[in-house]
């Protein structure tokens, strides 16, 4: 976790847009230490907008209880008109919600408390699928997986694997969020055309075959982890887990 | 305190005669210049029909002039009983004697001889006249008897209308400010905006009273009718001509939901006892009713709903904001601290960084559970059922229980070919969790807790087995109770005996049920949820896999 993955700009500019200081102290120690960031703090709505639009951050962090404004209405005018990658706080940590917060535009979530390392983790994730497009790298590394998103070809331990078309797509889709949640909706929005009834089943069936040809053992995934009650997350190394 | 098929749930108590006192007492004690006019108008009601029975009876006559060759004396009887029936069957009682006398007399005048002279020569006429005021004074009895049955009649079906609106309307009541509307649209109907409603304190703090604007007087006495041991029923006058007030207690067993009141109304003297009677058997028709629709056991359950509502949304709202705030910033710190090269480096320092980190996690589930638990009682359990994978549902919730379940040697095992379970994904994996943090809690560290999920006959089980305490046949019969523990566990393990109790409503929920097995003391336990497979469409599934 301490170590950077290589980005577009030296360092990288993160607003913090949160009331509690006590959090805003721990977030930007963190943020300063291990993730090589110069960070910047708003206290509130009015101050986080207005350094948003004049500092022009590369990351925003949004807690969404403010005391001047809701967060999701803050989170809505930033994305009126700029495509900063922004990463919610929450203490709700109700599915509705959170599903609420991705199609509003957030790029990912972490509920209240959480640990430093994993907000740095998504950070980085929301990250370089923002300056993806400047890279040019077709080639997504997810642990043993390797995606060439051009060429449509996925290596599994360096050896080419045979996969449906749907099983592709599923995966490509991930691949382009690597780290990131994506929501149910969204992938059964990529995945199927427009005339097939969405029906979470399929999707749950798909994943499942997928599992069986990617994960070292799929009763325990590593790699396309289940957000319950969300969507999915393609790890972009394999998860570590200590149990099972 | 049992309610229900019981009886006795709903007595609304009042002493009548003592009432119908007091109305005359505050009747007479008006004062002078509003006497006046009042009498005025008590003339005119009395007045009126006495004056037009005696005009019946001289149309009656003018009629019997203007035949008189056809021997009026003989249809005279006969003709002189229509203005004593008419006025017994519009106007009542006296109306019809007054008439009954005046057409003897007239008749005596007129139509016997001598004529013009109230004397009266032979015997026959005075036997007939005598006769005739007999039954005129019989039959005009019976028929303003007649009228007076008739006018309760149509007052009941009017009553019984009402009541038949008020119990359906009742029907769809589901909060205590439903129940209490109900109550008070329905009586205003009947007596105009002058009604109240006052309910206990505890249920609506902010609300103490529904209705109209009662005065000062009347909300303090329904204040103390509702305190422990107040009177049922209260009548409170006014001064003078303002008003005479009726408050009534609203009860069941030993609760009392509230209390009514209705201003009758100062006059006119004779509508106070007229309008005590209808409230009164309003409300007694009312209580009928509502110990029908068992109100009583719904109101109780309303208002403990609302006092859960009330935890609940305090604990959903700010409280879980509250604690969880300083909670963050704990975790986050020492997770920044426990990152730095130089705390980790650091054999002393490295320890006590981790605990704060599980420490403060540990809180945090504990603040989950009570927020569950708060869901839990409030009923609001609202499950999204859609499906879902079991090896997800154990994963996630072994995954979030990792940190009670580091000592112990977790073992999953998954049948090949699981079909897709059809929950709440988030309340699943929070009842698995549970049961998984149970097995830790109660069996030795270093045992071994091992998982198996299998299918069978539409369901599928998840079974956790630990090798630990076991349960003795007296504590299964009391697993589900909301902080149930059992007593030799107590000293021991730390908690609040909420998990159990969580997992089997989660489970519920998703229309699932938790079995659990023990050998006995000491020879561990298996709990297994059984939750409802998902029916898949073979064409549907079909298309997913193309």
């Amino acid at each position: 976790m301490t170590r950077v993955p290589p980005m577009s700009k030296p360092t990288n500019l993160v607003l913090l847009i949160d009331d509690e200081p006590k959090i805003r102290r721990f977030l930007r120690a963190g943020f300063e230490l291990h993730g090589g960031f110069t960070v910047q703090e708003a206290e509130d709505a009015a101050e986080g907008l207005q350094a948003a639009t004049f500092n022009a951050p590369d990351l925003i962090i949004l807690d969404l209880a403010l005391p001047d404004r809701r967060g999701n209405e803050v989170l809505d005018l930033i994305r009126s008109w700029s495509n900063v990658p922004i990463i919610v706080l929450s203490v709700e940590a109700n599915e509705e919600e959170k599903v609420r917060l991705l199609e509003a535009g957030a790029d990912d979530y972490v509920v209240k408390p959480f640990g430093i390392a994993e907000l740095i983790a998504r950070s980085h994730a929301a990250l370089r699928r923002y300056f993806k497009s400047a890279n040019e790298n077709p080639v997504v590394v997810a642990g043993p997986l390797s995606i060439d998103l051009v060429n449509r070809t996925v290596l599994l331990n360096n050896v080419q694997i045979k996969l449906t078309r749907k099983q592709y797509r599923l995966l490509h889709v991930l691949a382009t969020h690597l780290g990131l949640v994506v929501t149910h909706d969204q992938l059964l929005d990529d995945i199927w055309s427009a005339s097939v009834r969405k029906n979470i089943q399929y999707l749950r069936i798909l994943v499942r075959d997928l599992r069986q040809i990617i994960e070292p053992d799929p009763n325990h995934p590593r790699l396309l982890i289940t957000e319950s009650g969300v969507g999915y997350r393609l790890q972009a190394r394999l998860e570590d887990i200590t149990l099972a | 305190m049992p309610f229900g098929s019981e009886g006795k749930l709903w007595k609304l108590s009042w002493p009548s005669p003592r009432l119908a006192q007091a109305s005359v007492a505050l009747a007479t004690s008006d004062a002078p210049p509003d006497n006046a006019s009042r009498w005025q108008r008590q003339l005119v009601m009395n007045a009126l029909p006495l004056a037009m029975s005696l005009l019946l009876v001289g149309i009656a006559t003018i009629g019997l002039l203007l035949i008189s060759p056809l021997s009026p004396a003989n249809l005279a009887p006969v003709v002189y009983l229509i203005p004593v029936m008419v006025a017994a069957a519009r106007w009542g009682t006296w109306p019809a004697i007054v008439a009954a006398i005046a057409s003897a007399a007239a008749a005596d005048f007129f139509f016997y001889p001598p004529f013009y002279s109230f004397r009266l020569d032979d015997s026959q006429s005075v036997i007939n006249l005598l006769v005739f005021l007999l039954v005129a004074l019989i039959s005009g009895d019976l028929t303003s008897r007649l009228r007076r049955e008739m006018e309760t009649l149509r007052r009941r079906e009017d009553e019984l209308q009402y009541l038949y609106g008020f119990s359906r309307r009742l029907a769809f009541c589901h909060t205590v400010t439903d129940l209490t509307g109900a109550i008070q649209d329905y009586l205003s109907e009947t007596f105009g905006q002058h009604i109240a409603f006052f309910l206990p304190a505890s249920v609506t703090a902010s609300q103490p009273v529904i209705g109209c604007a009662a005065p000062a007087i009347i909300r303090d006495t329904a204040t103390s009718m509702m305190e422990p041991g107040g009177a049922p029923s209260r009548t409170i006058k006014q001064e003078a001509g303002k008003g005479l007030w009726l408050l009534r207690s609203v009860v069941s067993g030993e609760a009392t939901h509230g209390v009514i009141a209705v201003d009758i109304g100062g006059e006119p003297r004779a509508a106070i006892g007229e309008r005590t009677r209808r409230f009164e058997a309003i409300l007694t028709e009312a209580s009928q009713t509502l110990q029908r629709l068992d109100i009583g056991g719904a109101m109780q359950e309303a208002s403990h709903r609302s006092k859960d509502q009330l935890l609940r949304d305090a604990f959903h709202g700010d409280l879980s904001h509250e604690l969880r705030s300083p909670l963050a910033a704990i975790r986050g710190s020492a997770s920044v601290l426990e990152a730095m090269p130089s705390i980790r480096d650091e054999n002393r320092a490295f320890p006590l960084v981790s605990t704060i980190t599980n420490e403060a996690e540990r809180l945090d589930s504990f603040i989950g559970n009570l927020l569950n638990a708060t869901r839990v009682s409030a009923s609001d359990l609202r499950p999204h059922l859609s499906c879902a994978d079991p090896r997800d549902i154990v994963n996630a919730a072994i995954r979030r229980r990792a940190r009670q379940l580091a000592a112990h040697d977790v073992k999953v095992g998954f049948d090949d070919d699981l079909p897709m379970v059809n929950v709440d994904s988030a309340l699943a994996e929070e009842a698995c969790g549970q049961l998984l943090e149970n097995a830790a809690k109660y069996s030795p560290p270093g045992s071994a807790i091992s998982v198996a999920v299998s299918a069978e006959g539409g369901h599928v089980i998840l079974s956790i087995s630990d090798s630990g305490a076991g349960i003795t046949a007296e504590e299964r019969a009391q697993l589900g109770r909301r902080s149930f523990r059992g007593a030799r566990h107590r000293d021991v393990v730390p908690g609040a005996g909420l998990g159990f109790w969580i997992a089997s409503t989660f489970v519920e929920a998703n229309n699932g049920s938790i079995d659990i097995v023990s050998e006995g003391q000491g020879r561990g336990t298996t709990a297994s949820i059984i939750l409802p497979e998902a029916r898949i469409d073979e064409d549907d599934a079909g298309s997913a896999d193309e």
